[in-house]
C-alpha cells in the first residue's frame, strides 16, 4: 500500500497541471453550456497524454489521475475514454471516443471517430462518417452533445470484450466525476467564503459548513475508489467506484447549487459547467441502479 | 501509489486470522454481543493473554515494552482482523492503541513499570474518564476537581457514559487542578480507590457498556498524576493523534454487510432494490477503508496527518450507518436477537458517530482545516 504518488506519477501530474494552466479560466464572454476546447484536445494529443495508460511505468492509475485533474477545468475535451478505455481493448479505436447508450444522445458523439454502441446487454463499435450524427447545441449538459441520425455498421463485441468496456467506462466515469466534484466544491467554497449575509460570510454558518464538509468526504471517497479501480481493473471495484460517484454527485450537485444560490444559476459563475457534466455522467450505464446491479454481481 | 499488500503484510494478516480462528470458542457469537459485557471482558483477558504469548497483542510497541517495533500497517491489519471477528480484545484495544503508547511518552518511570507490563501481557482493563454530565464535546468545560493537599490530591466530581468502568482496573481520568483549558490534569486512578462508585447505565449498546463514575473525596498520591499539572490538553492531543484513524469500524461493517447479504441470498431475498442498498453500503465501506489506509500510510512515512483524519472518520460514520440501516431494514430479526453477530455490529455501530468525539466536531474540523472555510464566530 502506498498512497503517495511515485516519481512517474508525480511527473505526469506536474505535466498535466502545466498544460491545464492555460485552460483554467473560462472566457469572460462565454455564457453557454458546452465549453469544448479543440486546443486542449490537440495539446493532449500532441504530448501523447492519451497513451499514458499503455506506458509500463505509468499505467491506468496515472491515466485516472490525469482524467481527474483535467475534469476540474472549465474547458472540456474527450479525455476519459481515450485515456482509460482505449488501451484496455485489443482493438484499434481511433479517438475521440463516445458512447451511444440505448439510442440516446451522448457527449462528444459529434466529434467522435469511434462510437461505443450499447443496446441493452450488447456492446458494439462503429465509426461514424460525416452526416451520421447531429449536434444538439441546446442541451443543458455541459458537454458537446449529439445524437446518431445515420445507420451505422456496428461490429458487435464478444461478451468478455463487452465486460471490459463496461468496466472501463465505469472507471472513466468515476475518475471524471471525482474531478468534477472537486471543482464544484472548490467553486462553492470560494463563493460562500466571500459572500456575506447577516454581516458575515455564509461559510461561517454551521448549517452550511457541515453540508460542505459532508460533500468533501463524499468527493474524496469517489477519488480513492476511482484510483483503486483504475489500478485493479476489477469489475467489482469499477462498479463500486461508479456507483459511489453517481450517488455522491446526486447529493453534491444539490448542495453546491443550494449554497451558491441565484449566483449559481447564472452562466457567469461556471458552477453549471461542472454540475451539468456531473448530471450527464449520472445517467451512464443505467445510473445508480445499473452500477448497483453490477456491484451485486461482482461484489457479493 | 499502489494498492498492493506486500508478502510480509499478507503473511501477518494470515497469522492473525488463523490465531483468531483457533482461539475463539464455539459460543463466541453469543459472547460477542454488546462490546463490554461481563462475559466478553472475562474472555478478553484470556484471549489477550494468549495473543500476548503469540506476540500478537502489541507488535507495534517498542521492543523494550514487549513489542516488536512493527510498523503502523501491522497494527492496523491486526485491528482490522480483530474488528472483523467482533473485537475479542474487548476494551483492551484501548491499552494497545493509545493508553500504553501515551504512558510510554509521558509516564514517570514508576508509572511505566506499574502499568505498561500488565497491558503488554493482556491482563488489565482501563476506562477513560473524560465525559461529564455537563461536558461532552465541550470537554474543556469539565468540572471534576483535583485539589492538592500536601503530596496528595483529593478528587471530587462525576464522570458519565464511561465505557468499561464496571470491570476496569484503572481510570485514565481528567480532572481540573485550576481554572481554564490549561487547568486540566490527568490522573491514573485504580478503580478500587476508596470513594469511587460505579453505576451502570442501562443502554441500547448492551450490557455493561456505559456507566456513571462518582468521585467522592478520592485521595490519590501526587505520583498518580500523568505529566505536569495542566498538561492534560497536550497529552490528550498526542494520545488522540496516536488514535487518529480510530478503530477500523469499516472492517466489521463490511463483514456484517456480507453476512446479511449471505442470509438474504439463502432466502432468495437479495433482489433489485435490496442489491442497490447493499451496493451503496459496500461502496461507502470501501471509501472509508481507503481513507483509513491513506492515514496509516502517512503515519508510516511520518507525514503529519491533518484534517484527513477527520475526513476518514466521517467516511467511517457514513458506512456504519448505511450497513446498520441495511440490517435493520432487511434482516430485522437480527435486532430481535436471532443473529448475535449482526446484533453486535448494530450495537457497536450506534456509537460510531459519538464515541471519541461527536461526528459533528469532525465536520467542523473538515470545514475549517480541510476546506479552509472561514471560522464560525465564537
Amino acid at each position: 500500500m502506498d498512497f503517495t504518488l511515485n516519481e512517474d506519477q508525480l511527473a505526469v501530474a506536474g505535466e498535466i497541471d502545466k498544460l491545464a494552466a492555460q485552460f483554467k479560466s473560462s472566457p469572460v464572454d462565454f455564457h453557454g453550456f458546452a465549453l469544448y476546447s479543440a486546443e486542449l484536445d490537440k495539446q493532449l494529443e500532441d504530448n501523447q497524454f492519451f497513451d499514458i495508460a499503455a506506458m509500463p511505468e505509468m499505467g491506468p492509475l496515472a491515466a485516472a489521475l490525469a482524467v481527474e485533474r483535467l475534469a476540474q477545468l472549465p474547458y472540456t475535451a474527450e479525455v476519459a475514454l481515450s485515456m482509460l478505455l482505449r488501451p484496455a481493448l485489443n482493438i484499434e479505436l481511433p479517438r475521440p471516443i463516445a458512447v451511444i447508450e440505448n439510442g440516446r444522445p451522448g457527449r462528444f458523439v459529434g466529434v467522435a471517430k469511434t462510437l461505443i454502441i450499447i443496446d441493452g446487454d450488447s456492446v458494439g463499435i462503429a465509426h461514424p462518417q460525416a452526416g451520421d450524427t447531429q449536434a444538439i447545441p441546446e442541451s443543458l449538459f455541459a458537454y458537446p452533445m449529439a445524437k446518431l441520425v445515420g445507420k451505422l455498421d456496428v461490429q458487435l463485441l464478444s461478451e468478455s470484450e463487452a465486460d471490459i468496456v463496461r468496466t472501463w467506462l465505469r472507471v472513466a466515469c468515476a475518475a471524471e466525476m471525482a474531478g468534477l466534484l472537486k471543482a464544484a466544491i472548490d467553486a462553492t467554497v470560494e463563493h460562500i467564503s466571500v459572500r456575506k449575509q447577516f454581516g458575515r460570510p455564509l461559510g461561517t454558518l454551521q448549517a452550511l459548513r457541515h453540508r460542505m464538509a459532508e460533500c468533501a468526504v463524499l468527493a474524496g471517497g469517489v477519488r480513492w475508489l476511482a484510483l483503486k479501480a483504475a489500478w485493479s481493473a476489477d469489475a467489482g471495484d469499477a462498479a463500486l467506484a461508479a456507483l459511489h460517484a453517481q450517488e455522491s454527485a446526486s447529493r453534491v450537485i444539490y448542495d453546491v447549487h443550494q449554497m451558491s444560490g441565484a449566483m449559481g444559476m447564472t452562466l457567469e459563475m461556471d458552477l453549471h459547467l461542472w454540475t451539468y457534466r456531473m448530471k450527464a455522467l449520472m445517467s451512464e450505464l443505467g445510473g445508480r441502479s445499473g452500477q448497483a446491479e453490477a456491484a451485486g454481481k461482482y461484489c457479493f | 501509489m499502489d494498492f498492493n499488500w506486500n508478502d510480509e503484510q499478507l503473511a501477518f494478516r494470515a497469522t492473525v486470522h488463523n490465531f483468531i480462528k483457533d482461539n475463539l470458542p464455539e459460543n463466541w457469537e453469543h459472547i460477542a454481543h454488546g462490546p463490554a459485557s461481563k462475559e466478553q471482558t472475562v474472555f478478553a483477558k484470556e484471549f489477550c493473554g494468549a495473543l500476548a504469548e503469540a506476540g500478537l497483542l502489541v507488535p507495534h510497541w517498542p521492543v523494550e515494552w514487549g513489542g516488536q517495533d512493527a510498523d503502523p500497517w501491522k497494527a492496523f491489519i491486526l485491528a482490522e482482523e480483530m474488528w472483523m471477528a467482533g473485537e475479542p480484545r474487548g476494551g483492551q484495544y484501548m491499552n494497545v492503541n493509545w493508553i500504553g503508547p501515551t504512558l510510554m511518552l509521558f509516564g514517570s518511570p514508576a508509572q511505566q513499570q506499574q502499568y505498561i507490563p500488565p497491558m503488554a501481557r493482556g491482563e488489565t482493563l482501563w476506562c477513560q474518564g473524560f465525559s461529564e454530565p455537563e461536558s461532552g464535546s465541550d470537554l474543556a468545560s469539565l468540572r471534576t476537581r483535583a485539589e492538592r493537599k500536601g503530596d496528595k490530591y483529593i478528587i471530587n466530581g462525576q464522570k458519565i457514559w464511561t465505557s468499561y468502568a464496571g470491570d476496569a482496573d484503572t481510570c485514565f481520568c481528567l480532572a481540573r487542578t485550576s481554572q481554564g483549558k490549561g487547568g486540566i490534569s490527568i490522573f491514573l486512578i485504580p478503580m478500587t480507590t476508596p470513594g469511587i462508585t460505579v453505576r451502570e447505565i442501562p443502554s441500547i449498546i448492551g450490557e455493561g457498556d456505559i456507566h456513571e463514575v462518582f468521585f467522592d473525596d478520592v485521595e490519590v498520591a501526587e505520583t498518580a498524576r500523568l505529566g505536569e499539572e495542566g498538561q492534560a490538553w497536550d497529552i490528550v492531543g498526542k494520545a488522540l493523534s496516536l488514535e487518529r484513524v480510530g478503530i477500523p469500524r469499516f472492517a466489521l461493517a463490511t463483514t456484517t454487510l456480507h453476512r446479511a447479504v449471505s442470509l438474504l441470498k439463502d432466502q432468495n431475498r437479495f433482489t433489485a432494490g435490496v442489491i442497490e442498498q447493499a451496493a451503496k453500503a459496500k461502496a461507502a465501506c470501501e471509501a472509508a477503508r481507503l481513507y483509513s489506509y491513506q492515514i496509516i500510510d502517512q503515519r508510516v512515512k511520518n507525514i503529519p496527518t491533518g484534517a484527513e483524519a477527520s475526513v476518514g472518520r466521517y467516511a467511517t460514520v457514513i458506512c456504519e450507518r448505511l450497513v446498520s440501516e441495511f440490517v435493520v431494514e432487511h434482516v430485522p430479526e437480527a435486532i430481535s436477537g436471532e443473529n448475535p453477530m449482526l446484533l453486535a455490529h448494530h450495537q457497536r455501530g450506534i456509537v460510531a458517530g459519538i464515541a471519541s468525539g461527536a461526528a459533528e466536531i469532525q465536520l467542523n474540523l473538515i470545514a475549517t482545516q480541510y476546506l479552509e472555510l472561514p471560522r464560525e464566530p465564537r
